[in-house]
């Protein structure tokens, strides 16, 4: 396959978030979904994006790629990607090149992705011709060995429109189009929410396969802690667009620092255990209007909220050997 | 587990007809003679992929869906042999809890209209006014740990995924239902607020003796809707192992039970895979011939396995019953690292 930028994308594709902030603007007014965000994406990791919803995983993916539209805005910050300078400064053709290049981005229920009057083998070739993709023919033997790895019928999943597909299977097309194109960091958005035990096992697999023989930089956005759990070596915790605690992901998962990630990981459903080990997070999740201006943002559902929490931010302090913590009173409780 | 069977369910078979034309379609039999029961109060968990039915017998039993053959016993009553006027009458206690609590919800319709919808049904039979409606609205809503004051008048869009969901199931409580039907009911909502529609389903059980039919692929979930829970696990339309809730988890002995629950996320610094864990991937052919369904995708199966359909035995007592020519328990599920310091 020959793209028709001659200079290739450098094969570690770490990036560097500083201090990002990006607003919405709706009928109450305009309200900060990530708050002075400053994270590094390392290359030839797997990274989580965990939080629940409104949390903003899906805008600090897209402002990555500085790809924020109306009504949303990217109010500051920077977004260095390895060989490509600060993403942020892009624009037009650039940027679109940009992505061609570097980015493979698998939607949030991709179902609604894809062209509906369109065989999903003619969307690839599309897909591949607005690329600069050359051998279309290498592009769709490529496309059916992806399906086949993930249990589908090759043959059968490029002729068919999107409609005989199931939601499984629509899903994993989508995760199909990403990995197609030889992209060097890979963003899948909830890529196995609809999808039973099995399929989302060999959705997992190929990803974290392909991962591998690429070398590529790999997020994953969920609620879900298991997948995390499963495939990710390291993990950001995000709650009402911050970023509250990151570090590797077992040691985050068993020596959580922050109240919220407590909480987050004593409410999942377990398969062995005592059931009376598990409680459900208290409150509900944070709605941009009502998330509070000063002082720390998780206190209204915080079970250590002290007064300091009322008046002053917390701010990053490290955790877990290189990563971080945003709370008051961790150091109260390690 | 209550002492008469609340739901008895034998033989049931369900196929949707082949379809002709442009798209064309095979006929398929979604269900292949499933027999279950539900007990007084009782729940009742089925698990499996997509595609293998659990949906199909769910609306069944809630009346969305006819069905080819079979017999329904409800309180002991033969639906089949009920007037379609009774045996709706009857369904009407049976009330399903769909995945989308997004869809599920009439988004022009605030939630105080959604309960009136069925409530004016509710009141006309029962011959009850509009201050009993009123009442009912509210006291469906507390069931369900809302706060009428707050809810009743806001449209779905301002509600969160578990507020939502929580608005269906008082919908649903408003017949005052002797079973829930919840097909995946929480695998759609948030992660955090999951635990807590498991937790109200529980109380519901516990203070309002409602049995409930637990649809799901998340097993895990599947415990906390009660310590008497039963599993039954379906492939391709055929229950092929059932047991006790903890019991299938812990010593399942069918090699498609072992598959499903070996491919529960492991939460690695928490806990370590099972020993025997191992997830079937890839492409398989479908089953042809009289044999066990499930051989193609098998590692146990042998010739016997592809020549002869096995039958439905007991394994150790009557309540652990399995469709496996070799059963043999593993541990495959995720087992703790070690207690919590
Ligand atoms: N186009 C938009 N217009 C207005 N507000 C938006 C828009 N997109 C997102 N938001 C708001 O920004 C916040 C973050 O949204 P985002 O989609 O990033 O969350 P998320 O963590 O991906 O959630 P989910 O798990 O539900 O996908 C939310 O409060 C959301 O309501
Ligand atoms: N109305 C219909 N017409 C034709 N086929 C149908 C219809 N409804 C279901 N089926 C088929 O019946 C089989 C069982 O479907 P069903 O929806 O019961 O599965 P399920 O176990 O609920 O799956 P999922 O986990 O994906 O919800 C599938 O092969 C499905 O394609
Ligand atoms: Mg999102
Ligand atoms: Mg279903």
């Amino acid at each position: 396959m020959s793209l028709h930028d001659p200079v290739p994308a450098p094969e570690d594709a770490g990036i560097q978030i500083r201090n990002l902030t990006v607003s919405y603007d709706t009928d109450r007014g305009r309200f900060h979904a990530l708050n002075d965000v400053t994270l590094d994406i390392r290359p030839r990791h797997i990274t989580g994006f965990i939080g629940e919803s409104g949390s903003g995983k899906t805008t600090l993916a897209m402002a990555m790629m500085n790809a924020i539209h109306n009504p949303g805005r990217i109010d500051g910050g920077s977004v260095l990607l390895e060989g490509a300078g600060d993403v942020l400064r892009l624009k037009g053709e650039e940027l679109r090149r940009l992505h061609g290049r570097y980015f493979g981005f698998v939607f949030q229920a991709s179902s609604n992705s894809l062209n509906p009057l369109k065989r999903i083998g003619a969307q690839l070739m599309d897909l591949g011709r607005s690329h600069g993709v050359t051998d279309l023919r290498a592009l769709l033997r490529e496309a059916k060995t992806l399906a086949e790895r993930m249990g589908m019928d090759g043959d059968r999943v490029l002729t068919s429109y999107q409609h005989e597909l199931s939601g499984g299977m629509r899903q994993r097309v989508g995760i199909i189009f990403a990995l197609v194109l030889k992209a060097r960091v890979i963003i899948l958005d909830e890529p196995t929410t609809a999808l039973d035990m099995l399929s989302q096992q060999a959705v997992l697999e190929i990803v974290r396969t392909i991962h591998q023989e690429r070398g590529l930089t790999t997020v994953i956005i969920t609620h879900d802690m298991g997948v995390v759990a499963e495939m990710a070596d390291r993990v950001v915790v995000l709650y009402a667009g911050r970023v509250v605690e990151e570090g590797p992901t077992q040691s985050v998962l068993r020596h959580p620092r922050h109240p919220y990630t407590r909480g987050l990981i004593h409410a999942i459903p377990r398969i062995t255990g005592n059931l009376h080990d598990v409680e459900p997070l208290q409150g509900t999740p944070p709605d941009l209007a009502t998330i509070p201006t000063i002082g720390c943002v998780f206190r209204e559902r915080c079970p250590i909220r002290a007064p300091i929490c009322d008046t002053v931010a917390p701010t990053p302090t490290s955790a877990h050997g290189d990563g971080i913590v945003t709370c008051h009173g961790v150091d109260q409780h390690d | 587990m209550g002492l008469i069977n609340m739901i008895e369910v034998r033989g049931l078979v369900k196929t949707f007809p082949a379809r002709g034309g442009l798209l064309s379609q095979k006929a398929v039999q979604a269900v292949k003679g499933v027999s279950f029961t539900i007990p007084d109060a009782g729940a009742v968990a089925f698990i499996g992929e997509s595609g293998c039915g659990k949906t199909t017998i769910g609306r069944i039993l809630t009346g969305l869906e006819t069905y080819d053959s079979g017999e329904i016993y409800y309180n002991g009553q033969n639906l089949t042999s009920l007037t379609p006027r009774e045996r709706q009458e009857r369904l009407r206690k049976i009330q399903l809890i769909q995945q989308d609590p997004y869809a599920a919800l009439n988004p022009a319709r605030t939630i105080y209209q959604t309960l009136m919808a069925p409530l004016t049904w509710e009141a006309k039979r029962q011959q009850k006014n509009r201050d009993w409606m009123e009442r009912r609205a509210r006291e469906v809503l507390e069931l369900v740990g809302l706060n009428p004051d707050v809810v009743l008048g806001k449209y779905p869009h301002m509600l969160s995924g578990g507020q939502r969901q929580r608005v269906v199931i008082a919908r649903a409580l408003t017949v005052q239902p002797d079973v829930l039907v919840a097909d995946e009911a929480v695998s759609m909502i948030d992660v955090s607020l999951r635990l807590g529609i498991l937790t109200l389903l529980q109380a519901l059980r516990r203070d309002y003796g409602i049995a409930l039919l637990f649809i799901t692929h998340d097993i895990a979930a599947a415990r906390y809707i009660g310590h008497d829970g039963r599993v039954y696990v379906i492939y391709q339309g055929e229950i092929v192992e059932q047991a006790a809730t903890d019991e299938l988890i812990q010593s399942p002995v069918h090699p498609y039970t072992q598959a499903l629950l070996s491919a529960i996320p492991v939460l690695r610094g928490l806990e370590q895979p099972g020993p025997d864990r191992h997830i079937p991937l890839g492409e398989f052919a479908l089953a042809e011939g009289n044999g066990c369904r499930f051989a193609p995708r098998c590692r146990f199966a042998e010739q016997r396995c592809r020549d002869e359909k096995p039958p439905e035995v007991a394994w150790q007592h009557e309540e652990h019953r399995h469709t496996c020519h070799y059963p043999t328990p593993r541990r495959v599920v995720p087992e703790p690292l070690e207690a919590k310091s």
